[in-house]
């Protein structure tokens, strides 16, 4: 990011409520299509809304992420009862750009869809690591017991 | 976490180790989607940082190789990095000038050759400066019987190398000498019965391709079997192959922590505007990287508190960074 951005201010401030950020991204999604076409920040600097679309139905585009993040993301937000659609795409492969797309159900929003994502892999995660030490140990426990005999 | 209950976690995710050594570890990971394999995958080969030689000061070089085929040389020599995500700084993200001894390592090497005889330089004779971040860290790796490591260079009588190597912090997503593992053997299906292959054959597939070695661990399609169009793959073969900077459980867990890092930083710049998400997943080193922000340059390693600085304000015009394109 350019260095000289600090000044401004936070676009998206801290929300109290759920209405309360409904709201607001809902003015925030006015103004950016007023504003600038193309972009507005989603507190992230690195996570943009697309342009079209409403609170049910998002695209973010992610900067400098690939394949990685956004296969795994699209699969675990799919998994959410509350999403009815969840596809992302790689617009151009020499661009460092990832675009993930969210339709929910209302009255549950895309963004709470995209923050859910991220917990339960983050939790899927966890549980992969813990398994993988269980069965080393085990493992590695295995092999002495065969050393020793 | 109330629909992957019977989704992930009730069958829950399992893992089979069928073979493991100093340098490898085979397993089966089961009970995921071939999305979040892949993602494993992807990570533990681009995204583990590892330390590896990446500024060359040549004092003197009169082998027969020229400078940058010994710097080339010297970057892919492996070098111990035992915790290195931890203890190691980022070179663009540490608070000195240039480089210091938390984000880098110093290897002197000087040989001389003074015999007749043709004299072997080898990655044991680079000598390490012992003020680093922690007591492994930049170490060549040595496996052979002798303990003399890999070759650099060969000299003849009177030939001289003097050098000063820094090494560093980096991903292999930047360059293939910041990755951990010399191959990641990843397979699925090995009879093919997802037809997410079109194998070539000429009379019979079954006499033109031999099976893989992971295709006693499941059932051939019988014959007569009917094709299932709705059959997801629920087995993934992974055959880590480290190159000896990290321990081939260490990689995993690295692999499983970076992938965790970078989906809690976002969560957490995404839990800015609302309050109640994110934070608690992130490690607790969090806090601000101390005010160098204007060098974020190009790619930022995702999860290491990237995007926690300079999040306020718009992006440019279409997202475009004056930094230009990441190192992809």
């Amino acid at each position: 990011m350019a260095p000289n951005k600090s000044t401004e201010e936070p676009v998206a401030a801290p929300a109290s409520s759920q209405e309360d950020e409904t709201m607001e991204e809902d003015v925030a999604l006015q103004e950016a299509d007023a504003a600038n076409p193309a972009i507005y920040n989603l507190g992230d600097s690195r996570i943009q809304l697309l342009p079209g679309g409403d609170e049910f139905n998002t695209s973010f585009e992610f900067q400098k992420e690939d394949h990685t993040l956004g296969n795994a993301l699209r699969y675990i937000i799919m998994k959410n009862p509350e999403v009815d659609f969840c596809g992302y795409s790689i617009p151009h492969p020499s661009e460092a750009l990832m675009n993930i797309r969210i339709q929910t159900f209302p009255p549950y929003t895309a963004q709470e869809a995209l923050n859910k994502g991220f917990e339960d892999l983050i939790a899927l995660c966890d549980v992969v690591a813990d398994t993988f030490t269980t069965e080393r140990n085990a493992f590695a426990a295995n092999q002495e017991s065969q050393m020793q005999t | 976490m109330d629909f992957d209950d019977d989704m992930i976690l009730d069958q829950g995710p399992a893992v089979t180790i069928t073979e493991a050594g100093d340098n490898f570890v085979n397993f089966a990971l089961q009970k995921v989607d071939l999305s979040f394999a892949n993602s494993l995958r992807r990570v533990i080969m681009a995204e583990i940082p590892i330390m590896a030689i990446d500024l060359v000061e040549i004092e003197v070089n009169s082998s027969v190789l020229p400078d940058e085929f010994l710097c080339h040389r010297l970057g892919l020599i492996p070098l111990v990095s035992k915790n290195c995500t931890e203890d190691v700084e980022y070179t663009r993200e540490c608070d000195c000038d240039q480089y210091c001894s938390r984000c880098s390592v110093t290897l002197s090497l000087h040989a001389k050759c003074t015999s007749n005889e043709i004299m072997k330089v080898y990655a044991a004779d680079l000598l390490v400066d012992h003020d680093r971040a922690n007591p492994w860290v930049g170490t060549p790796v040595i496996t052979d019987a002798e303990g003399k490591g890999t070759v650099i260079c060969k000299l003849r009588n009177g030939q001289e190398l003097r050098m000063k190597c820094i090494a560093k912090k980096g991903i292999g997503k930047e360059h293939a000498k910041w990755a951990p593992v010399a191959a990641v053997g990843f397979e699925y299906d090995p009879h093919n019965k997802l037809k997410h292959t079109d194998l070539w054959f000429e009379k019979s597939i079954a006499e033109e391709w031999p099976a893989s070695k992971h295709a006693e661990w499941e059932e051939p399609a019988q014959e007569g079997e009917r094709f299932d169009p709705d059959a997801e793959p629920d087995k993934y073969y992974f055959e880590v192959e480290g190159v000896g900077n990290l321990a081939p459980d260490q990689i995993i867990h690295e692999g499983i922590k970076v992938l965790q890092t970078k989906l809690a930083t976002i969560l957490n710049a995404l839990g800015e505007t609302k309050e109640d998400a994110g934070e608690r997943f992130l490690p607790d080193d969090d806090v601000d990287m101390g005010g160098r922000n204007d060098f974020d340059n190009g790619y930022t390693t995702p999860g290491y508190n990237g995007p926690s600085y300079g999040n306020h304000g718009r992006a440019t015009p279409y997202g475009a960074t004056p930094y230009g394109q990441s190192g992809y």
